[in-house]
């Protein structure tokens, strides 16, 4: 009986170690958003997102069979100036082997799977008075089709980094800024690997 | 008729100097890590800051395989000036500076730690030459924090395949957003993640045309 619980508690220490972890991971995305112009108005970004090889995907994602689009939606202005402080607001990321991505129809972006659907905690945009900006916050997931593929603790805290400009020249007309960032989560995630007890037992001699 | 004329020249010169005309715009979405000697922050006087970036979006105009080669980018020699507080943001402003992007079958690009290293960045800067351009200005805007923030930077083209292939009088900027930690996973030894485009906007030529065809456009 001790024998065997000396066994579970390895087996539990062996499932929290980053076994076999790569280096980094994020989701990479470039689009373009519509920006409040006074507080109280929300903030909608749409965005096409790329393989960020030889980074890899937080969860592997078959960009040679499907377009993901990552969508920020329902964030509203709370304070303007050289900081500008931004509430509440959605992140999903949708897979889609149909219709594909346009701008001059946003719909294009929001059709599909949703794999991810996360909530931001916080988000702010730092505008310089000369040069470019960038946004950066942190999420939550909390739904999605694919929510379960990452264990409960590397659903939170996930970084929202993007820089923004408004002279890029690839803003498109109807947009505000063009947003080109990542979102990552806080360490590296690993999937779970199955071990004889053996195997594990060896790496404690 | 003399100063009508003059009134037409005037009036037509102000216009075509106030229009920044421009035409398509390529670009390259890249991805990368960067460190400066001494570490950051503070960005002292003569500090030089190095880029080691990996291109996952190209403009299809370039023909490039992302699939079966990489676009890897080394920038070099960018000395800092000093950090400025500007009251509730820094800035430091850059002299000097490379940038190389280099086309590569081998897809061999790796980070590695404690850059310089055995594969950063002699990884990013090998394959055949595709852009490389000097800056002529170079600035990174830190937040009230100091832990992430923006970067811009405008080029003149020097050498490589693209030069004078897709555009004349182009216009080359390299811009976008970097963290500094706050929960970015940064290589041990680096000291920013960065994410943004190269863009090249190729300027459209002043366009020689008859006197009565300008006059048609004021009628």
């Amino acid at each position: 009986m001790k024998t065997m619980m000396k066994g579970l508690l390895i087996v539990l220490a062996v499932a929290a170690l980053p076994l076999g972890a790569s280096a980094q991971q994020l989701f990479d995305f470039n689009g373009q958003a519509m920006m409040p112009s006074t507080a109280g108005g929300v903030l909608t970004m749409y965005s096409v997102m790329y393989d960020p090889a030889p980074i890899d995907s937080p969860i592997p994602l078959d960009f040679a069979s499907y377009e993901f689009t990552l969508v920020v939606d329902g964030v509203t202005l709370v304070s303007d100036g050289i900081s500008r402080v931004f509430s509440g607001g959605t992140v999903t990321i949708y897979q889609d082997a149909g219709t594909a991505a346009d701008y001059t129809n946003p719909a294009t972006f929001t059709d599909g799977t949703a794999i991810l659907v996360g909530n931001f905690t916080s988000l702010s945009q730092f505008v310089p008075p000369f040069g470019p900006g960038s946004v950066s916050g942190y999420l939550d997931w909390v739904g999605g089709a694919r929510l379960n593929d990452m264990a409960p603790e590397d659903q939170l805290h996930w970084a929202f980094l993007s820089g923004t400009s408004t002279t890029s020249g690839t803003l498109l007309p109807g947009y505000d800024e063009v947003w080109d960032g990542k979102t990552e989560p806080p360490s590296t995630i690993v999937d779970t690997e199955a071990a004889s007890m053996g195997s594990i037992k060896a790496l404690f001699r | 008729m003399h100063k009508s004329l003059i009134r037409y020249a005037l009036v037509i010169g102000l216009a075509l100097m106030a229009v920044p005309a421009l035409g398509q715009v390529y670009a390259v979405d890249y991805l990368g890590y960067g460190w400066e000697t001494g570490g950051m922050l503070p960005s002292d006087a003569g500090d030089e800051l190095v880029i080691t970036c990996i291109s996952d979006n190209v403009d299809p105009a370039f023909g490039v395989d992302l699939g079966t080669e990489e676009l890897t980018l080394h920038i070099f020699g960018l000395v800092s000036t000093g950090q400025q507080d500007m009251g509730g943001y820094y800035v430091v402003n850059y002299t000097g500076g490379t940038m190389e992007i280099y086309e590569d079958p081998a897809m061999n690009a790796d980070w590695g730690i404690n850059p310089p290293n055995p594969t950063s960045p002699s990884t990013f800067s090998d394959g055949s030459l595709f852009f490389r351009g000097s800056f002529t200005s170079f600035t990174m805007y830190f937040d009230a924090a100091g832990t992430s923030g923006s970067f811009e930077g405008n080029l003149d083209g020097v050498d490589g395949s693209i030069i004078n292939a897709y555009c004349s009088n182009c216009v080359y900027t390299w811009g976008g957003a970097f963290s500094m930690g706050a929960g970015a996973q940064i290589p041990e030894g680096y000291d920013l993640q960065m994410d943004g485009t190269f863009e090249i906007d190729s300027a459209v030529d002043n366009e020689t045309t008859s006197w009565g065809s300008v006059k048609a456009l004021f009628n």
